[in-house]
């Protein structure tokens, strides 16, 4: 059913300037690492080594810390209307230069541009505005008493939304009065390199916000710092549970933003084309590179064959391709390392007696590429169905009843999101009341806002980011 | 006298049960001994079943319910409101300060009692998303809770370590020790109001005998701690919690709103709006 090509158009990359090496940020200043280290980066769509950056260690996490007293001196005796003059100014700054913001983040990322330019980055500046305005509305936010920051608050962020996740945490954080250490992911540094420069730009008071890049030693080093007194991570649970066993022997505030394993539950009674459209972008935005991804299709079975093939052919629509490329639906994989794990779990679900079905699309001969590919004929005990595979992978499952359809859903250990297909709206409530999971799209899903809290049940994390219920991750209850 | 007043039992599941391991420890109050359970790990193992029963049917009662239920208990506190300043007598506090204890204790379980149909309105909200989307936040129960309530001679005290997490909607598995005396003859005015056994739970022994026990357990979801602890079984609870991140309170807040936020889990909901 080939129809017409698309031609292809390319957004130039002639807009961003990348330096060489960067060092890490701290008393307001890019410095040479005293770990003399470095790092390459590289986009994952050709390989090709965009730059190096600094591997901090922890003489780097010291030099942070003491840049961040100091500027928690600073920044603790202004005003909460001041404060939100410079996130605003900030979020103002991430407007002016967003083309040059998303075409990094695609390098440096390998995700489509009509992603990084449509969703990321207007919700970038989009969280900079909300928790701006708060900054002074903090005595009224809770009916609660003294609500204190922290202070030095550590941030370890991943490599699938690099510059949103920094700022979902590094917006609420200095909003609520914290100064911040961020520890960027080690294959995705460079908008939050870019974004160091854009607080130089506007004045932000030196050690307000402190960047070290490096890899997993780095975050540890962070983590184990007896100065920081909380740390914010998104990430796997794996990690997760290294950081709270790690911190164990201190009282400190702790968030975690983990794994999951998203049920995406159509009905009989759904709207078949809006969910077959749903359950696409569910499972295949940003490359299935998504936390509360759709991974797993739990579907009426009266309605399997006829859902399965109109998915099969959307799923054929998909371009898998250059991330520059405005038509590319599908980037690259982030990583080696990532796309060897996703190979490794789907080859399992193949040997586990899954029937797979993957699109079939020309992939580039460089970079790293994974066909969108989706499983039928699984059962709750294969690992498909079980684990976190953080790829364009779909695992299909099936159920009779309302109630083995939540009974499926439950099943995990993660408990991050859930999405529900159906035009009963009475069914669409009873649904939401029992899934366990802290994010429910009924009749959408992946749609994100910095008002609307986002955060785990079970072991995908405690605490929640964004809305007001985000403000407090980052403000102690004084009792 | 040193003679044996009374040997109380725990309270699980909604019966009065004596520690499988048959073990018991002994306070004394004035001049007079008591014999309260000593709680063994498969004590803990059998409240943990018990309280995921309780945890069912409490959450099938509606807030309003939830809230008479309270104030059922209130009325059963109040009328043997007597004993209790007996045993803070007994204990060593004087009579006037004993009475005010109690007296204390009484408007603080009516002011919980009352939140229990309103926490929620103060907990959630709409998020004015940018978009044309329904979507609000709303709170649930976090789940199994086990506090470790502080050993103050103070039945008000006793009353604040327990109410926050119950009156959320959690069950609760209430731990004492020096206060034991206090927290089992609470477990009796438990079971003349309408509480759902199981709900909660009432254990005395020594938290150090289970502090591995009751960490590691994955079907405890939160664990808050009223107690003052040294730092090492800090870093004890917090390293066995980590396996399944269980939810980890030190010394919490143990009045006003701020009090009831650790046993909350934040759900939001999306739903598109169009014709």
């Amino acid at each position: 059913m080939n129809t017409w090509e698309y031609a292809e158009s390319i957004e130039s990359s002639s807009i961003v300037s990348i330096e060489k090496k960067y060092g890490i940020f701290f008393d307001g200043q890019f410095q040479s690492p005293n770990s003399k280290k470095y790092l390459k980066t590289i986009s994952p769509s050709t390989e090709e080594v965009l730059s190096s950056v600094a591997l901090g260690n922890q003489s780097d996490i010291d030099s942070a810390v003491e840049s961040a007293k100091s500027g928690l001196k600073v920044w603790s005796k202004l005003s909460g209307t001041q404060r939100a003059k410079y996130l605003f100014k900030l979020a103002r700054l991430i407007q002016e230069r967003s083309r040059e913001f998303a075409v990094l983040e695609s390098l440096d990322g390998g995700k489509p541009i009509k992603e990084s330019r449509d969703f990321d980055l207007p919700q970038v500046a989009a969280n900079f505005f909300y928790f701006a305005g708060w900054a002074d509305k903090l005595d009224i936010s809770w009916n609660t008493k003294g609500l204190k920051p922290y202070g030095i608050v550590g941030q370890i962020i991943p490599w699938n939304f690099p510059l949103l996740m920094l700022s979902w945490k590094v917006a609420p954080a200095l909003a609520t009065g914290n100064v911040v250490i961020l520890k960027p992911a080690e294959s995705t540094p460079l908008t939050a390199l870019l974004f160091a420069e854009l607080c130089q730009e506007v004045g932000l008071p030196p050690g307000v916000f402190n960047l070290v890049t490096g890899d997993g030693t780095t975050g540890a080093a962070l983590v184990q710092h007896p100065d920081v007194s909380k740390i914010a991570f998104t990430g796997s649970t794996a990690v997760g549970k290294y950081i709270q066993n790690e911190t164990a022997d201190r009282d400190i505030g702790l968030t975690l933003e983990l794994g999951g394993k998203a049920a995406n539950i159509v009905f009989n009674d759904a709207a078949i084309d809006q969910a077959v459209e749903g359950v696409v972008n569910g499972i295949f935005f940003n490359q299935g590179h998504v936390c509360c991804a759709g991974s797993r299709l739990v579907l009426q079975e009266d309605i399997h064959d006829e859902f399965v093939s109109k998915l099969e052919k959307r799923m054929q629509s998909l371009r898998v391709g250059n991330p520059l490329d405005k038509n590319t639906d599908i980037g690259a994989i982030n990583s080696k390392e990532q796309l060897d794990k996703i190979s490794s779990l789907v080859n399992e679900g193949i040997a586990e007696g899954g029937s797979i079905f993957q699109t079939d699309c020309d992939l580039p001969t460089d970079g790293y590429w994974f066909r969108p590919t989706l499983f039928t004929n699984a059962q709750p005990s294969y690992k498909i169905s079980r684990e976190e595979i953080f790829g364009p992978v779909l695992t299909t499952l099936t159920f009779r009843t309302p109630e083995e359809a939540i009974e499926i859903s439950n099943n995990t250990e993660y408990g991050l999101s859930a999405g529900i297909w159906t035009e009963k709206g009475s069914k669409i409530l009873w649904a939401a009341d029992r899934l366990q999971a802290g994010v429910i799209w009924a009749n959408t899903f992946n749609k994100f806002d910095p008002s609307s809290p986002f955060g785990g049940y079970k072991e995908s994390g405690f605490g929640r980011e964004g809305g007001r219920h985000g403000l407090l991750s980052y403000l102690k209850v004084q009792s | 006298m040193n003679e044996i007043k009374k040997t109380y039992k725990n309270y699980v599941g909604g019966k009065y049960l004596r520690s499988e391991s048959g073990k018991t420890f002994r306070i004394a109050l004035k001049s007079e001994f008591y014999e309260v359970p000593l709680t063994s790990r498969k004590d803990v193992r059998d409240a943990v079943v018990a309280a995921k029963k309780g945890f069912t049917e409490w959450q099938k009662l509606t807030p309003y319910n939830r809230t008479q239920v309270l104030y059922r208990l209130s009325e059963m506190l109040e009328g043997n409101i007597e004993t209790y300043q007996q045993i803070l007598e007994d204990s060593g506090l004087s009579k006037s300060k004993a009475k005010e204890d109690t007296k204390q204790a009484l408007d603080s379980l009516i002011w919980y009692a009352g939140i229990a149909d309103k926490w929620e309105q103060m907990t959630g909200n709409l998020n004015p998303v940018a978009g044309e989307y329904f979507n609000i936040s709303h709170q649930e129960s976090l789940g199994i809770v086990f506090t470790l309530n502080s050993d103050e001679n103070s039945l008000n005290q006793l009353l604040l370590n327990i109410l926050p997490s119950l009156v959320t909607g959690c069950s609760v598995i209430s731990f004492n020790g020096d206060n034991s005396i206090m927290a089992l003859k609470l477990a009796e005015d438990i079971n003349n109001s309408d509480l759902p056994a199981g709900a909660l739970n009432i254990l005395s022994g020594k938290f150090d005998q289970i502090i591995d026990d009751v960490s590691n357990h994955v079907e405890i979801n939160a664990m808050a701690i009223y107690k003052q602890l040294p730092s090492t079984d800090k870093k004890i609870i917090r390293e066995n919690a980590s396996k399944s991140l269980k939810r980890i309170f030190i010394n919490p807040p143990v009045s006003g709103l701020e009090s009831l936020l650790p046993f909350i889990e934040t759900k939001t909901v999306w739903h598109p709006k169009g014709r």
